[in-house]
């Protein structure tokens, strides 16, 4: 796939549906282009144990799992302090407030660790990935790279893939253990419930299912973020002020898309 | 070596190159220079398919480079070496892996032998105890002269410069220019040169094209260039101050 694209020119036009037709259209070729080239990566995964590849998958692996940990662990914490809070506040008119547990644990594993994580490693992670990468394209860097036969999507886009789809998961599992124990603090301070109570009634009601479909969210999640952000970056043009632009496209587009996507997986598993 | 059949480009609405026909010999040092703007840019990007023409052909020995794609177009772009305007060096690898990355990523030698290989380009280019240095370490100048070990580690058969001076003072300029001239002589590879530094031009030059409004109105050897009657060519060699004296010079008050 040629990644470096030739400047566009669209002739003006006053009539509003030919303009919104046409933004139709190149939203619609975008996407189709970044749909190829994340199947691109994907056939190119096959290398990311050779010499060649190992220590950029690693790099990125680095990256995207051990430096989002700080951040991870402050907004999983407090996402499940708010849902005991809140739950176990009304669930105490009905002196149910043990059950807190459940709701909690029910809550992160399927919904909220993976939407939280996402947003998280999108708005950090990914609108990184689309700086440095629109900074090599505006400074001809990938263009480099491809007069030289590499391919920027084995050399950039593969290992950034590999790192996300492992990473996002095992963040979403950190994220969903922070927020429960976040939880069970709120309910032993705030709520009178026990930590033995709290965890025996998390466990007892949940149901691996929930897992399960909440870790496949996070690797969707992952692809995406790193679709959009690659995507974003390879696209950038106009210098500074276009990085500025694709960074904040790909937090904007992957956090639409995480949020339709993620209604639809619910949707799916839980009908 | 390098053929342009009527090539004709145009961005928006404007013409930048208007059936261009040229050809370029084996082992000659080719300058295209015209102002700002011009297309010169654009036409060595046509040769390495950067840029596809929306008519006519560029050859590239017996390849077809403006209708290649996939795997052809990969085996057509290892024959060049392309140094960038601004270098476009990894910032994240230092000098020599930045060198020796063409090599890393795309041949199955060991590590070992690709760093004694980049090291031995940077000697080439003249440039000693940079290897583990990263690009914002180093002046302009040396980044360009990274740039250059990067595009001639895998032999190539032709080198492109995309303004190899600009930015730099006269004396690397200079410095730049006895090493295009080097690398012609030690290593005999064809080189096309973009640059609208005169002296640079006549000075490394084998032959000298001007492009003007899309077209090369001149392509001669640098002594022809120089005594040419073309419009186009005088006014470029007055604004060089070549042919005449400075305003300052003769209009001292």
């Amino acid at each position: 796939m040629i990644i470096t694209r030739e400047p566009e020119f669209l002739p003006e036009t006053p009539n509003v549906f030919a303009r919104l037709g046409r933004a139709v259209l190149l939203s619609c070729r975008e996407s189709g282009r970044a749909l190829l080239m994340t199947g691109e990566a994907f056939l190119h995964m096959r290398t990311m144990f050779s010499k060649r590849s190992r220590f950029d998958v690693m790099y990125q692996l680095y990256i995207t799992g051990v430096k989002s940990l700080g951040v991870i662990t402050v907004v999983a914490l407090f996402t499940g302090m708010i849902l005991a809070l809140q739950t176990g506040l009304e669930l105490r008119r009905f002196s149910q407030q043990v059950n807190i547990g459940t709701a909690v644990c029910v809550s992160l594993t399927r919904e909220m660790g993976p939407f939280m994580t996402a947003l998280i490693v999108a708005a950090s992670v990914g609108s990184a990935i689309a700086a440095q990468l629109g900074t090599m394209t505006v400074s001809e860097e990938v263009s480099a790279l491809e007069i030289m036969s590499i391919s920027p999507v084995r050399f950039l886009v593969m290992p950034r893939l590999v790192a996300l789809v492992v990473m996002m998961p095992l963040l979403t599992v950190y994220t969903d253990i922070i927020g429960i124990i976040g939880g069970a603090i709120v309910g032993k301070t705030q709520l009178g419930v026990s930590f033995r109570a709290y965890f025996d009634n998390a466990v007892a009601f949940a149901h691996n299912k929930d897992l399960y479909v909440g870790l496949f969210k996070a690797m969707v999640f992952g692809v995406v973020i790193t679709a959009v952000s690659c995507h974003q970056g390879f696209c950038t043009k106009d210098g500074a002020v276009g990085v500025g632009r694709a960074t904040r496209k790909t937090v904007i587009v992957s956090f639409l898309t995480i949020l339709v996507l993620g209604y639809v997986i619910t949707r799916v598993f839980y009908k | 070596m390098i053929r342009f059949e009527h090539v004709s480009k145009q961005f928006g609405t404007k013409k930048v190159l208007d059936d261009l026909s040229f050809e370029i010999e084996k082992g000659e040092t080719f300058v295209i220079i015209g102002r700002s703007g011009m297309g010169k840019s654009v036409t060595i990007k046509h040769m390495v398919r950067l840029l596809t023409p929306d008519e006519g052909n560029v050859w590239i020995g017996d390849d077809l480079v403006s209708e290649a794609r996939g795997s052809e177009l990969s085996r057509i772009r290892l024959r060049f070496g392309l140094l960038f305007q601004g270098s476009a060096l990894l910032q994240w690898l230092t000098a020599g892996d930045n060198v020796g990355l063409p090599l890393h990523q795309g041949s199955d030698m060991p590590q070992e032998e690709v760093d004694r290989l980049a090291e031995e380009k940077l000697k080439l280019v003249e440039l000693t105890d940079v290897f583990h240095k990263h690009p914002s370490d180093l002046s302009g100048g040396m980044q360009k002269r990274v740039g250059l070990a990067r595009a001639i580690i895998t032999d190539p058969e032709i080198i492109l410069y995309d303004e190899p001076t600009s930015g730099l003072d006269p004396m690397t300029s200079r410095t730049i220019d006895a090493l295009i001239e080097s690398l012609r002589v030690k290593l005999g590879v064809t080189s096309v040169v973009v640059t609208h530094d005169l002296h640079s031009a006549l000075s490394i030059g084998t032959r000298i094209a001007l492009l003007e409004q899309g077209k090369m109105v001149e392509i001669s050897t640098p002594q022809e260039f120089i005594r040419s009657k073309h419009p186009a060519v005088r006014d470029f060699l007055d604004a060089n101050f070549i042919t005449k004296k400075p305003d300052w010079e003769t209009h001292p008050s």
